[in-house]
């Protein structure tokens, strides 16, 4: 095997690596302001009387705010590489080193702003709900949001980079991903928004609120809202409900983006590898056929293995721990 | 457990802070904004603070028929009907693109209008369809003229920030600087957020609409800055360097007025702003 071939591997490990970092930031973030997590009740909680200390951050979905963030970021880091890359010639990472940091910070100041307007605009229209605007709130939640968003994006950005630029950085540049960053970024957004948004919400449901319940099925939606009021201690916020994700809830989310990254890519390139399509790159041949052919059969294989994992996994859990409590 | 009564009777608005409103009606805003940002797209000579300005028209007017749209759903669904006036928008826009050499004269380029008006028809026909009784029959009021006003609206947004970025509307032009640079990511997601973030921000049952569009063009601002730093390192205006820079300088003050606006608004009309305090007790 050659070196552009290890190359091309490690650097896709990297990838999956940076991807479970950021889909577990993610998660973590959307926790931080309601985005996905408890965002039903929060939304809900002070129209059924449960005057809440939450931060409203309603920013559309997921996949959509997130796309914004790693578009921007993208747009920003690709637009300083364009002015900064020919005063380092032949040392473009250099220039990279300063771009994509900038590019970030401009998509957090982003995400703050419109955490503010959604924060403040929804609060304002529940006027008559008699739910107050708590400044110590306001400002307490806005340097996490960004901080969470900043790592989420920061590693989104670059795999964008790594991708863009994957041949150059193994050695054969014909190699290099034909986007540009910045639609990258927007793809890889929506994609860790998605996986976010669908995964690891642990905060609602069975886990939390119902847990006498099977499902967490049958308390009428007036009391949905007593999540948002008290803690283990005091009065509730987010940062108790990060702290209660980062437990299991955002790793979970992290390594479930991460194995899906890491599958998909391993099935293209060991394919690509088995039929001799590294590192040449013949292109329309049998061997291009060959190369899909043998990636799609790794990648049924795959769904069939984590199918029957999962199937024996919950069978030896239901059996050794139970049924729920509360059947 | 009792749960306190849901509706209190409301006060008098008489804090201060509330006089800002926006002089035109719904109809009135959707005809003055059409029409103004749409001359501003056939006309690519213009500087690009000037279609700065039509740009954030034209955000108003999508943010206005996404809240037509959406008004009389829970707010799950505002994100998706502001996706879909861009979509309609980057379909009629690629359309009006490839037209826009016919009766071209300079720098007027009329028939990109004819794309605005194909993504109007079938906004119109979808919003017909979705509304009819043996189609879809969501029956939701206005939703025909709603949907016909985001496909226009979208196409006239993504139209003028092509036109910003390459100085032109010329189909290879708009390819290479904004298609092949990845910049129509940003310029989708942007103006997504510019239309359906206002209404879903303010969702609620007291929203104001004048608070509402004081976020639309706030984000127009956030949408120049952006597209004034592209023009400034792409260098395709024809007016050098200054053209991107007086956009971005724009672009900030317009946000910087309107956010603060919005910002105090809502912390007057509020029900109160505290610094800090604990919830209300429930029995």
């Amino acid at each position: 095997m050659g070196l552009i071939v290890v190359l091309l591997f490690a650097w896709m490990l990297v990838i999956a690596f940076l991807a479970f970092i950021a889909c577990t930031f993610e998660d973590l973030e959307s926790d931080m302001g309601s985005q996905s997590n408890p965002n039903s009740q929060v939304q809900l909680a002070a129209q059924v009387g449960q005057i809440n200390r939450f931060f409203n951050k309603a920013i559309s979905g997921e996949p959509l705010s997130n796309a914004l963030y790693c578009a921007t970021a993208g747009t920003v880091a690709w637009l300083l590489l364009l002015k900064l890359e020919p005063l380092v010639p032949g040392e473009e990472w250099k220039a990279a080193v300063l771009a994509i940091p900038v590019g970030v910070l401009a998509a957090a100041m982003v995400n703050m702003i419109f955490s503010v307007t959604s924060h403040c605009g929804r609060t304002a229209a529940m006027k008559r709900f008699e739910q107050p605007i708590y400044l110590d709130v306001l400002y307490g939640h806005l340097l996490p949001i960004a901080t969470h968003a900043f790592m989420t994006t920061f590693c989104i950005t670059c795999i964008a980079y790594i991708q863009s630029n994957l041949g150059t950085l193994s050695g054969n540049p014909s190699l290099n991903h034909p986007f540009a960053l910045p639609l990258l970024g927007f793809i890889w957004g929506i994609t860790v928004g998605s996986i976010g948004s669908s995964t690891g919400d642990v905060h609602y449901g069975t886990e939390r609120e119902f847990q006498d319940r099977p499902f967490g099925e049958g308390k009428r939606v007036v009391y949905h809202g007593k999540i948002t009021r008290y803690a283990d201690c005091g009065v509730r916020t987010q940062r108790d409900i990060a702290g209660f994700c980062a437990k299991f809830g955002g790793p979970v989310t992290g390594m479930t983006f991460g194995l899906i990254i890491l599958f998909e890519n391993w099935r293209s390139m060991v394919g690509m590898q088995l039929s001799g399509f590294l590192p040449a790159l013949p292109v329309f041949t049998s061997t291009a056929d060959m190369a899909a052919v043998i990636g799609i059969v790794m990648g049924l294989l795959i769904v069939a293995a984590l199918a029957v994992g999962n199937l024996v996994f919950v069978r030896w859990v239901r059996k050794k721990c139970g049924p729920f409590v509360g059947v | 457990m009792t749960v306190t009564p849901a509706v209190v009777e409301e006060e008098a608005p008489t804090k201060k802070g509330l006089n800002f409103t926006f002089p035109l009606e719904e109809t009135e805003m959707g005809i003055v904004a059409g029409i103004i940002a749409a001359v501003i797209t056939i006309y690519t000579g213009f500087p690009a603070v000037i279609k700065g300005v039509g740009l954030i028209l034209a955000f108003l007017w999508g943010m206005d028929s996404v809240h037509k749209t959406s008004k009389y759903g829970l707010g799950t669904g505002v994100p998706s009907i502001g996706v879909l006036a861009i979509g309609y928008g980057v379909i009629g826009t690629v359309m009006g693109l490839a037209l826009a050499e016919y009766g071209r004269i300079g720098q007027l380029y009329p028939a990109v209008l004819v794309g605005v008006l194909v993504m109007g028809v079938i906004g119109l026909v979808s919003g017909t369809m979705s509304n009819h009784e043996k189609l879809i029959a969501m029956k939701i009021p206005h939703l025909e003229r709603a949907m016909m006003e985001l496909g226009m609206a979208g196409t006239l947004i993504i139209l003028l920030e092509c036109s910003i970025v390459t100085g032109s509307l010329n189909f290879g032009a708009v390819v290479t600087n904004v298609m092949n640079t990845g910049l129509i990511a940003l310029m989708f997601i942007f103006s997504c957020f510019a239309i359906l973030h206002p209404y879903n921000a303010c969702l609620g049952p007291d929203e104001r609409r004048e608070r509402t569009r004081m976020v639309a063009v706030e984000i127009g601002g956030l949408v120049c800055v952006l597209l004034g730093l592209a023009l400034v390192v792409l260098g395709t205006s024809p007016y050098g360097i200054l053209d991107g820079v007086s956009l971005i300088v724009f672009g900030v003050a317009v946000w910087v007025v309107f956010f603060r606006m919005f910002i105090k608004a809502c912390m007057d009309e509020a029900y109160s702003t505290v610094g800090t305090g604990l919830i209300k007790t429930i029995e």
